[in-house]
């Protein structure tokens, strides 16, 4: 199933608009698990199984852990370690899977032509797009840079912290500032930022599909927000 | 490319992505800390400041137009939104980020005493994120202990961020700023200027 990247964005407006507010009866919980499993489903139907699988399996064990085992009551270091991770999964974790599925799912090509559709200024248009492709660069060159720094005997721990963070912080500055050179190179050769209005490859055309997911995430929403607050 | 041009061309836009990225990155990693202990939370004022001070100071020596800090607020506050941090706080941090768009180019985003203010400007935007605590805060509470954190850290929370400490906060935030820059100024300077890349 292919969705529209429009549909994409939307759905993460939706989930991270439900993920803000806190779900307090069991219908509210509903409508949050059931706009969690969405994208975990979408990613099913993207046929990336394994990430799928680990996301739905963190989610379903924080879930577990913080409803039945943990509660306001429970004090102590390790419960409040265990209570606070708990908490960051299942408040943030369904936004992280729905931005994890849009990174991943969506080509550059369709979000800078669904950009353009929704006459979003060039400008965000673009930094939003080098920020979606960057964070996975950041992370592959992280950890090069980590085990170069290991196999040289830098290890994070022992010795002086502030010595650790620069031997990291300046090799990935270094390597990003380049990677950028490279792009705005690629991305100039493609015509960006020349005055004329830029044509797309891709058509981008709302499906069936697409209206069923909007409609449906605009009802859980407005359910949610009826029950939350005026009901 | 001409340089002199006023008006922002592609490269700069990836120039802010990119650095949009790494500042995101550096909050990310820090920002898990906060789920140990509520101070945490609070220290961000001192501990974000110093951290993203390089990256940052880096990407000043890249600025030279109007509105490439601005976007990068903007770009933070879609990526706070987008990770759950409310709305209520993404237009303080649009603010801030314009404000200190508005200092580095008074000192023409060349005078290093205006990038260091500039930057410590920038910085409230860490504050903004504190924002919903405050105005919020009985419903915000209230959230906190539903959604599953313990009433010791909730309590521990507000006891740090409320309105009688946020002043305390705005500053600190504002001078650990400051001195953010002139560390990652210094460091720029050591690693960056001698291989030629600035």
């Amino acid at each position: 199933m292919k969705l529209d990247p429009r549909t994409k964005l939307f759905m993460v407006f939706v989930v991270s608009l439900v993920a803000m507010m806190s779900a307090t009866t069991p219908l509210l919980w509903g409508i949050r698990l059931t706009i969690t499993i969405i994208p975990i489903i979408l990613l099913v139907t993207e046929k990336k199984y394994a990430s799928a699988l680990r996301f739905f399996l963190a989610y379903a064990i924080a879930f577990v852990l913080a409803f039945y085992f943990l509660s306001e009551k429970s004090e102590g270091i390790i419960s409040s370690l265990l209570i606070g991770y708990c908490g960051i999964v299942v408040q943030f974790m369904p936004a992280m899977i729905t931005a994890w599925y849009v990174i991943r799912t969506t080509k550059i090509g369709e979000f800078m032509s669904c950009m353009q559709k929704m006459h979003i200024p060039d400008g965000i248009a673009v930094s939003l797009a080098v920020v979606m492709r960057f964070f996975p660069t950041i992370r592959e060159e992280y950890s090069s840079i980590n085990d170069a720094m290991r196999m040289r005997g830098v290890m994070l721990g022992g010795g002086n912290v502030l010595r650790m963070f620069e031997f990291r912080m300046i090799p990935l500055l270094f390597s990003c500032v380049n990677i950028g050179e490279e792009l705005s190179a690629a991305a100039i050769t493609r015509g960006l930022g020349g005055d004329t209005k830029r044509s797309s490859v891709i058509e981008l055309k709302l499906g069936f599909a697409d209206y069923l997911l909007m409609t449906f995430l605009t009802a859980a929403t407005v359910i949610f927000v009826m029950y939350k607050y005026f009901l | 490319m001409d340089n002199k041009s006023k008006k922002l061309k592609a490269k700069d836009f990836i120039t802010v992505g990119i650095f949009a990225a790494i500042l995101f990155a550096v909050e990310f990693a820090f920002g898990m800390l906060g789920y140990i202990h509520p101070f945490i939370v609070a220290s961000y004022v001192i501990i974000l400041p110093l951290a993203s001070g390089i990256p940052m100071m880096l990407f000043y020596t890249k600025v030279e137009k109007f509105g490439m800090i601005t976007i990068v607020s903007i770009l933070m506050a879609i990526i706070m939104f987008v990770g759950g941090m409310g709305y209520l706080g993404a237009p303080l941090i649009i603010l801030s980020g314009l404000a200190a768009d508005f200092i580095a180019k008074s000192g023409n985003y060349k005078s290093s005493k205006k990038t260091v203010l500039s930057f410590g400007v920038f910085n409230l935007w860490i504050c903004a994120n504190y924002f919903p605590i405050l105005v919020t805060a009985e419903s915000y509470r209230q959230d906190l202990i539903d959604g599953g954190y313990s009433a010791e850290y909730v309590n521990n929370l507000f006891a740090a961020i409320n309105v009688k400490t946020i002043g305390i906060l705005v500053v600190l935030c504002f001078v650990f700023g400051c001195i953010g820059a002139v560390i990652g100024k210094a460091v720029v300077k050591k690693h960056f200027e001698k291989a030629g890349i600035v």
